[in-house]
C-alpha cells in the first residue's frame, strides 16, 4: 500500500498530466492571439462554474465526517466568499472580468446555462452529494484545487496580450496563488484521511470524474469560441474516415432548410430545458 | 529512444482553411525526417488534422516519448507552439523541436521557453544528430547542442545560434520518406476528388525569384532533384493510384523530365499523378506535356496569379498573359485538369475583380484557386509592407484574409472575394466537361469520387460564399501596424509594372527594392557573433 504521501504525490503527478489540465484549447489560448470577443465567450461559459464551486463546498461540508475535512472546507469557503480578495467573492471578480471582454455579467444569472458549464455543474452536484465524501472531496480537493493554477498558467498570458489589465483578470491571477495554498492546506487534510486502499481510491475516483467532466468543459468551450467565430463551420472530421454516404447524408442535412431549422428547433428545445445560472444556485442552496 | 512527431491542425477545425476541402497532403515533413532516425528509434507520427484532439496529451502521457518534433508553415505557429507547450507540461523531460518554413524565415517567433530547439532549412541531416546527441545528453538533460548545424537553442539567458547546414546533399542520397507512419491514415489524403493519394517530392528549390514567394529564399536560390530512377522507385512503392508530387516547381529541367517519362514507360508505370509548375513550360513545350500526360500526369496546379502583364511584371513572375492562356489550352488538349491560382489584391476595385472573373471564365480552368496577395513572412514583399499590415495573427496570412488595408471598405472587399466561387463556376464545369472527352479513364477514376468531394466540398463552400465569415475571422484580430497607424489603401504602394528593367528575355521586371539578403545570411551573422547568440535587429525574415 502507497503512503499517504506517496499517494498524493502521486495523483499530483497524474493530475498535472491530465488531458484536462493540459488541454489542446487551453494551450491555444496561451499561443494564439485571441481576442477580447473570443474571450468574452469563453467568459460566458465559464462564469456559472465559478458561481457554482462553493455550492458543491457547502454541500460537502454538511457531509464531513470529522472536523479535520470541516476546517479544510471551511478555509477554502472562506477564501471563496471574499477573504484575501478585498472582501470580493469570486463570482463579483470574475463578473468584471466578463464586462471586460466585453459581455454583460448582470444578463446571466437570469440566461439558461450554456450545455457545456450545465453538464460541468451536474457531474460535479451528483458527486459531492450521491458519492461518497472522499469522492467529493477528491473532486473538489485535487481535482480543482491542483488542477487550476496550471490550467491558469495557460490562460493568463493571453489575457495580457489581448490587452486586459491586472485588475480586470485578478480572478485568475488571485487564483494561481490561492489555488497554491488551498493545495497545500487541502494536503495537510488528505494525509489525515487518505490512509487506507479503499480510502485512496475514492479519492483518486472523485479527482478523475471531475478532471473528466472539465475534459468534456474545455471541448464545449472550444467548440463554443469556434461557432462564435464560424456558426456554419464544417463539422470536424473526427478519427474515423466518412464514408461516401456519411458525407453526402450530412450534406443533404446541412443543405436543407428544414434540415437546419429542425437542428435550430431542438437546439432551443434543449437550451429551454436547462435551468438557469440563478435557478440552479437557488436550488443548490436550499439543499443546504 | 522514443520519438513522437506531431503534425498540428493548421487553423480551429472547421474555420476556413485549404486543407477543409481541396488538398489534404501527407505530413512529408515528418515523414522525410522520420526515415532518418527510424532505424535507431521508436517513431510515431500523429497528423493531428486527423485525429481526435485528446489523442495528443493522451499519446504523450501514456507512451512519454523522449523528443517531440512539430514542423510549421506560418499559418501553423500557433499551434505548432500549442503542441510543444502542451509536451513540456506533459512530458518535462522530452526535448521539444520545430522545424519547417516559419521555424526557418521567422524563428524570433519561435524563442519560447518550452521549444527547446529551432531546426533551420533543410532537416534530415540536422534532425539525424540532433537525435544521435539527444539520446546521448538525456540522461544528464543537457539541452545544448554545439556543434550541430542548423540548429537554434537555449543557452542560459541567450538563444544560440549555430551554423547554417549547407543545403546541397544530393536528393538521392537522402532515404525516401517513411511513409509506414502514416500507414494508418491510408485513405485519408485527397487532392480534390483524387483520393486516397500519396506525396512524395522529386526536387527543391526554385531558380526563379518571384517575390511574393520564400521557396527560392528557402533552397537559397539552388535546385535540386532526384533522379528519375528514384522517382519512379518512390512512385512504384505506393499503394495509392493518386500520387501528388510536392514539388514547387516540377517544369523546369527538360533533360530529368524526359529521363523520367522513359523510365515510366519502361517500368509500364500506371499511376496518376499531379504536381506544380510553371505555366511559361507548359506553353514552351506542348510535346513534353503530351508525354507526361501519357505517363499519367492528369493535375497542374500553377501560379496564373494574375490576368494582367503589368502585374506579373510586378510580382517578378516572369511570365505573361498569353503564354498563361497558351499553357491553359495545351493543358485541356491534354486532358491534363488545370488549377490555376489567381491572386487578388488588397487596393483593387470592383471592376478588376469582375474582370479577374471573366478572364477565368474564358480559360476554363479546372479549380481555380482565388488568393489575395499575401505578403509571407520570409518574402522580398513582407519586407517591403511589415509596417504597413493590419494585422499580427498568422493564422490570417493564408491568403483568404486580407492583411494589408483595403481599398474597398472590407466588409464589400469580401464580398467580391467570396463570390469567386459562383463567379467562376462555369470554368469549372467546362473544364470538367472537356476532360470526360479527351480522357474518360480519368475521367472516370476522378470523377466517382465526385460525390464525395461535392458533398465535403459544398459544407465548407457553405461557409467561404457568405463573406462575413471572412469579416468574423478577423475581427478584433486586426491590429497590426497598419491598423494602428490608421493607414489607408493609399499609404500602400504596389509596383505598377510601368517601372521597367528588361532582363536578358527582354521581359520587363521589377526590381527589388531591398538588399537581397535572406535567413541564411541572418544565421550566418548570428552564428559568427563572438557571443553565438542571435542579433536582434536582423532576420531578414522577420
Ligand atoms: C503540401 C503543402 C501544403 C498542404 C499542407 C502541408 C502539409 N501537408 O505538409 C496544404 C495544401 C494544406 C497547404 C496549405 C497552405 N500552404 Co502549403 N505547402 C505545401 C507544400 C507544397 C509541400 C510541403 C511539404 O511537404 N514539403 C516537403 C517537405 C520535405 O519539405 P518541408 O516541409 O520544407 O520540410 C523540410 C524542412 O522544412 C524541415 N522541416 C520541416 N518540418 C520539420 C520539423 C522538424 C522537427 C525538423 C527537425 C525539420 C523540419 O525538414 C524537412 C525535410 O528537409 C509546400 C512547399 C514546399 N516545397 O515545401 C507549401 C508551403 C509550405 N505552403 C505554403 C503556404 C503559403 C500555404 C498556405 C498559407 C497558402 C496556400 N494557399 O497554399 C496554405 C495554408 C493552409 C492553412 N490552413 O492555413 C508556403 C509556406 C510559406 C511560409 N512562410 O510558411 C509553402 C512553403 C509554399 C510556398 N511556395 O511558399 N500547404
Ligand atoms: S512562385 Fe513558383 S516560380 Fe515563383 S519562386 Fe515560388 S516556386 Fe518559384
Amino acid at each position: 500500500m502507497k503512503t499517504p504521501r506517496e499517494f498524493l504525490s502521486d495523483l499530483r503527478d497524474e493530475i498535472e498530466a491530465h488531458p484536462a489540465v493540459n488541454h489542446l484549447f487551453l494551450n491555444r489560448l496561451a499561443t494564439s492571439p485571441m481576442s477580447r470577443q473570443d474571450y468574452r465567450v469563453f467568459a460566458e461559459n465559464h462564469y456559472p462554474l465559478v458561481c457554482a464551486f462553493t455550492t458543491y463546498m457547502e454541500l460537502l461540508l454538511l457531509r464531513a465526517p470529522d472536523s479535520e475535512a470541516r476546517l479544510w472546507l471551511s478555509r477554502v469557503l472562506v477564501d471563496e466568499y471574499g477573504e484575501g480578495s478585498e472582501g470580493k467573492d469570486h463570482p463579483t471578480l470574475y463578473a468584471s472580468f466578463v464586462d471586460a471582454c466585453g459581455g454583460d455579467s448582470g444578463r446571466l444569472g437570469p440566461e439558461r446555462l450554456p450545455s457545456p458549464a450545465h453538464a460541468f455543474i451536474q457531474a460535479h452536484q451528483r458527486l459531492v452529494r450521491r458519492g461518497t465524501f472522499l469522492e467529493g472531496l477528491g473532486a473538489v480537493g485535487p481535482g480543482h484545487e491542483w488542477a487550476i493554477p496550471k490550467m491558469f498558467d495557460a490562460i493568463v498570458p493571453g489575457l495580457r496580450r489581448a490587452g486586459l489589465s491586472d485588475d480586470q483578470i485578478g480572478y485568475f491571477t488571485l487564483h494561481l496563488e490561492q489555488d497554491e495554498d488551498h493545495g497545500a492546506w487541502l494536503e495537510e487534510a488528505l494525509v489525515r484521511t487518505a490512509g487506507t486502499p479503499e480510502a485512496q481510491a475514492q479519492v483518486r475516483r472523485g479527482a478523475l470524474t471531475s478532471l473528466e467532466a472539465r475534459m468534456r468543459f474545455w471541448d464545449g468551450v472550444q467548440a463554443a469560441v469556434i461557432r462564435y467565430r464560424q456558426p456554419r463551420a464544417t463539422r470536424a472530421d473526427g478519427p474515423s474516415p466518412r464514408t461516401l454516404l456519411h458525407e453526402v447524408a450530412l450534406t443533404s442535412w446541412d443543405g436543407m432548410t428544414m434540415g437546419r431549422a429542425l437542428e435550430t428547433w431542438r437546439a432551443r428545445r434543449a437550451t429551454d430545458a436547462r435551468p438557469t445560472l440563478d435557478g440552479m444556485l437557488l436550488a443548490c442552496r436550499s439543499l443546504t | 529512444m522514443k520519438i513522437l512527431l506531431v503534425m498540428p491542425t493548421p487553423f480551429e477545425t472547421g474555420r476556413l482553411g485549404l486543407e477543409n476541402v481541396i488538398w489534404l497532403a501527407e505530413p512529408v515533413a515528418l515523414t522525410s525526417i522520420a526515415a532518418t532516425v527510424s532505424d535507431r528509434h521508436e517513431v510515431r507520427l500523429l497528423d493531428m488534422r486527423l485525429e481526435r484532439e485528446e489523442t495528443l496529451p493522451e499519446t504523450l502521457a501514456d507512451w512519454k516519448p523522449d523528443l517531440v518534433g512539430t514542423t510549421s508553415m506560418t499559418t501553423d505557429v500557433y499551434q505548432a507552439k500549442a503542441v510543444l507547450r502542451m509536451t513540456r507540461q506533459i512530458v518535462p523531460n522530452a526535448l521539444t523541436v520545430v522545424g519547417g518554413h516559419a521555424p526557418t524565415l521567422q524563428p524570433k517567433e519561435f524563442a519560447e521557453p518550452y521549444i527547446d530547439v529551432v531546426v533551420q532549412g533543410e532537416g534530415e541531416d540536422t534532425f539525424q544528430q540532433l537525435c544521435q546527441r539527444w539520446d546521448v545528453q538525456r540522461a544528464h538533460g543537457d539541452r545544448t547542442f554545439a556543434g550541430v548545424a542548423g540548429t537554434r537553442y537555449h543557452d542560459h539567458d541567450t538563444i544560440r545560434v549555430e551554423a547554417k547546414r549547407s543545403q546541397v546533399r544530393s536528393l538521392d542520397d537522402l532515404p525516401a520518406p517513411d511513409r509506414s507512419l502514416v500507414a494508418k491514415y491510408h485513405g485519408r489524403y485527397f487532392f480534390t476528388s483524387a483520393r486516397p493519394m500519396a506525396s512524395i517530392f522529386t526536387s527543391r528549390g526554385c531558380s526563379f525569384d518571384c517575390n511574393f514567394c520564400a521557396i527560392w529564399e528557402f533552397y537559397e536560390r539552388r535546385t535540386r532533384y532526384l533522379s528519375a530512377a528514384k522517382i519512379v522507385d518512390q512512385m512504384q512503392a505506393c499503394e495509392e493510384r493518386f500520387i501528388f508530387l510536392l514539388d514547387d516547381n516540377f517544369l523546369t529541367n527538360k533533360k530529368r523530365i524526359l529521363a523520367l517519362c522513359e523510365e515510366l514507360e519502361r517500368r509500364k508505370v500506371k499511376k496518376l499523378w499531379m504536381t506544380q509548375g510553371r505555366t511559361d513550360f507548359v506553353a514552351d513545350n506542348p510535346d513534353i506535356m503530351a508525354r507526361l500526360a501519357k505517363n499519367g500526369l492528369v493535375g497542374l496546379l500553377s501560379g496564373f496569379e494574375s490576368n494582367d502583364d503589368d502585374n506579373l511584371a510586378a510580382l517578378r513572375k516572369k511570365n505573361t498573359f498569353d503564354k498563361n492562356k497558351r499553357a491553359n489550352d495545351i493543358l485541356r488538349d491534354n486532358g491534363i485538369f488545370s488549377t490555376g491560382i489567381f491572386m487578388v489584391r488588397a487596393d483593387w476595385s470592383k471592376e478588376q475583380f469582375d474582370a479577374l472573373y471573366d478572364y477565368i471564365n474564358t480559360l476554363e480552368i479546372g479549380i481555380p484557386l482565388v488568393t489575395i496577395l499575401t505578403p509571407l513572412p520570409g518574402t522580398q514583399l513582407y519586407r517591403l509592407y511589415r509596417d504597413k499590415l493590419m494585422t499580427d495573427d498568422y493564422r490570417l496570412f493564408d491568403l483568404l484574409h486580407c492583411v494589408l488595408p483595403t481599398r474597398l471598405p472590407r466588409a464589400e472587399f469580401y464580398k467580391h472575394f467570396a463570390r469567386a466561387i459562383d463567379a467562376t463556376e462555369v470554368s469549372c464545369y467546362r473544364a470538367m466537361r472537356s476532360l470526360l472527352f479527351k480522357r474518360p479513364s480519368v475521367w472516370w477514376a476522378m470523377g466517382r469520387n465526385l460525390l464525395w468531394f461535392y458533398a465535403r466540398t459544398w459544407r465548407y463552400q457553405r461557409v467561404h460564399r457568405d463573406y462575413t465569415s471572412f469579416l468574423r475571422d478577423e475581427e478584433g484580430l486586426l491590429n497590426g501596424p497598419g491598423a494602428r497607424g490608421h493607414l489607408t489603401w493609399r499609404d500602400v504602394q504596389y509596383p505598377t509594372g510601368s517601372e521597367p528593367r528588361t532582363d536578358r528575355e527582354g521581359q520587363s521586371l521589377i526590381p527589388l527594392r531591398i538588399p537581397k539578403r535572406t535567413w541564411a545570411d541572418d544565421v550566418a551573422d548570428a552564428s559568427q557573433n563572438p557571443h553565438n547568440h542571435d542579433l536582434p535587429a536582423l532576420a531578414a525574415g522577420e
